[in-house]
């Protein structure tokens, strides 16, 4: 009975806030965070150690990293799908617990539902808020129309191309207007061409309601060209080896030019020396594993 | 391993006949592929009549000259003349479109009840851990009973009407159903879980929107053998003491040693299954709309 009343009051707030904080940009904090896995065998496995980190508001922060540092992990424990082990995650001031109000995510595999439209599903948001089904329908529209889409409403994802359903989904994670917006490795099935495309196309949607933004990549000419913070992650257990400011101007353009500005090559060369070590490390540590099998064969 | 001329493709047909030296165009081909698909359903559907004429007019045949007893195995023209009659001047209770009509009422209740149980347990069991841990023990010994034989004690509880054959299908379908459900929601892609609670969905908006479209393929899957079972579970039932049904009319047959009797009442039957597959066929296509052409007809077939 009280717990069903404090869930409800708990809503209660979360609806207001949603309402006042919307398209506002958060603050995010990771205070000393651990995260360690249970194996189904017995053993722990620490997949993050003492994470600290702080992204202002509307910053567009990119995490580089080895394989297996512990990069969508972080994103899972902001987004309050997942609870750090120890330290704390602070959204907004507040601790995070429960899933965090006014988030928005993009995965690497698009999320979208298979048996609904593509505008079902761009207004799969506002309808899980309550939105009437006319009016969400009505937003998802215009949605799709500002990434491109328009023509496409009622195709069914699988008749999408890739790029496409990028699309969408970026639509579909933008229509709550998130004050924090995180990012696995959106792009990372796409061709370089599609990719270039879709990062201007995020890029310039990115600077209209500017949210924070957490993009986890491989890619670290990508996490320059579009960021204002580069995060340097260690070999797992990932914690924060560096972080860079990327002081070039915004709007930034097209991001297969900014690449060759000079500013840009320096920063790459910087980041790249720091990243390298660790990706190596992590490397040696595979290969290790895997090693002799390889040779023999 | 010489290499073969390129046009000396056997997939081409009659192009290769002619040598190697002929080009064929994109219409000619085309033509070609088209008659070819034609040829062999022709083929198909001759050797399915030949099978047909085979079976019945061997039966036929071998009960003539008395290698096979009609008194213990019945005969083609028996049978018609079974169903003929049945049409005419009915069972010995009542019209056969009346124990046509019964057998289907219970099947069909059977099924329902059974289905929507089957989807209720299996979605629940599937998505709370501790109750799938808790019944887990319990659905597997319930699973390893013959549960036919509960169709014993529904009869005596329930009595000989509608209501102990609608018991003894439900059971049938429902493990049926259920075990499809369970499995099927605890396929469901964690992302498109994950990303409805960040879009803000509730348990059950969860539920509705991805888990249980998600299970669906699953569980239509499961409807098939389901009504199948729900027939199975009206005759069985109807056998072991009823009033009216196709399944007492088989038994009276049977006591009356007459073949004819048994084989008519199992042709009435299988026209009857086959109906409800075509129609479960069709609720198919229609929820599974959103899948890709090719998936379908590969289900389908």
């Amino acid at each position: 009975m009280a717990s069903t009343f404090a869930k409800r009051r708990r809503l209660a707030h979360r609806t207001r806030e949603d309402s006042t904080d919307a398209g506002r940009a958060a603050h995010i904090e990771l205070n000393a965070v651990t995260k360690r896995f249970v194996t189904p065998s017995g053993s722990a496995f620490t997949a993050l150690r003492d994470v600290d980190l702080v992204i202002e508001p509307g910053k567009f922060c990119a995490v580089v990293g080895p394989t297996g540092c512990g990069k969508s992990t972080t994103l899972t424990m902001v987004a309050g799908l997942d609870r750090p082990s120890g330290g704390v995650v602070r959204v907004g001031g507040e601790p995070v617990d429960g899933i965090t109000p006014g988030i928005s995510f993009m995965f690497q595999v698009d999320a979208l539902l298979p048996w609904k439209t593509v505008l079902s599903n761009v207004a799969l948001g506002p309808v899980f808020r309550g939105v009437p089904k006319r009016v969400a329908q009505a937003r998802a529209r215009d949605w799709l129309r500002r990434v491109g889409l328009a023509g496409f409403e009622d195709h069914h994802p699988h008749q999408l191309s890739g790029g496409m359903r990028k699309r969408a989904s970026l639509a579909a994670a933008l229509i709550n207007e998130p004050s924090i917006l995180l990012m696995d490795e959106p792009f990372g099935a796409l061709d370089v061409q599609t990719k270039a495309i879709m990062s201007n196309e995020l890029l310039g949607l990115w600077e209209q309601t500017k949210p924070s933004v957490i993009f986890v990549t491989h890619d670290l000419e990508e996490a320059i060209a579009l960021a204002d913070q580069v995060v340097v992650m260690t070999a797992g257990p990932g914690t924060v080896k560096a972080v860079y400011d990327v002081d070039l101007p915004r709007p930034r353009g097209a991001v297969q030019e900014i690449r060759f500005e000079p500013r840009f090559v320096e920063l790459l060369h910087q980041i790249w020396e720091s990243l390298r070590e660790e990706v190596e490390h992590a490397y040696s540590r595979s290969a290790a594993v895997a090693g002799p099998g390889e040779e023999r064969s | 391993m010489s290499a073969l001329p390129l046009d000396r493709d056997p997939e081409m047909g009659h192009g290769s006949a002619f040598g190697s030296y002929v080009a064929l165009d994109e219409a000619t081909i085309a033509r070609d592929a088209r008659r070819k698909v034609r040829q062999r359903r022709m083929l198909v559907w001759l050797a399915r009549v030949a099978m047909l004429v085979l079976i019945v007019g061997g039966w036929q045949l071998l009960t003539s000259i008395k290698i096979v007893d009609p008194f213990f195995w019945g005969r083609p023209s028996g049978i018609v003349r079974q169903l003929n009659d049945w049409v005419r001047h009915g069972t010995a209770y009542g019209s056969i479109w009346l124990q046509i009509w019964i057998t289907m009422k219970e099947a069909v209740l059977g099924f329902g009840v059974g289905v929507v149980t089957g989807i209720v347990a299996g979605v629940l069991l599937g998505q709370v851990r501790f109750l799938a841990e808790v019944f887990s023990p319990y659905i597997k010994v319930m699973n390893a009973i013959p549960r036919i034989v509960l169709g014993s004690l529904f009869t005596v509880a329930l009595g000989l009407g509608v209501s102990s054959k609608v018991a003894l299908a439900s059971v049938l379908v429902f493990f049926v159903v259920f075990f499809n459900a369970f499995q099927g929601v605890r396929e469901v892609d964690r992302n498109f879980v994950a990303n409805a609670r960040v879009l803000g969905a509730s348990r059950l908006a969860v539920t509705r929107h991805v888990v249980l479209p998600s299970a669906l393929t699953w569980i239509i899957a499961s409807l098939h053998v389901a009504f199948g079972l729900a027939i199975i579970g009206a005759i069985v039932g109807e056998f072991l003491g009823a009033q009216k049904g196709l399944g007492l009319v088989i038994a009276t047959a049977q006591n009356n040693f007459n073949p004819d009797g048994v084989f008519g009442a199992m042709f009435i039957i299988a026209i009857l299954t086959l109906t409800a597959e075509g129609l479960i066929g069709l609720l198919e296509r229609r929820l599974l709309s959103w899948r890709p052409r090719s998936q379908i007809e590969v289900g389908v077939v």
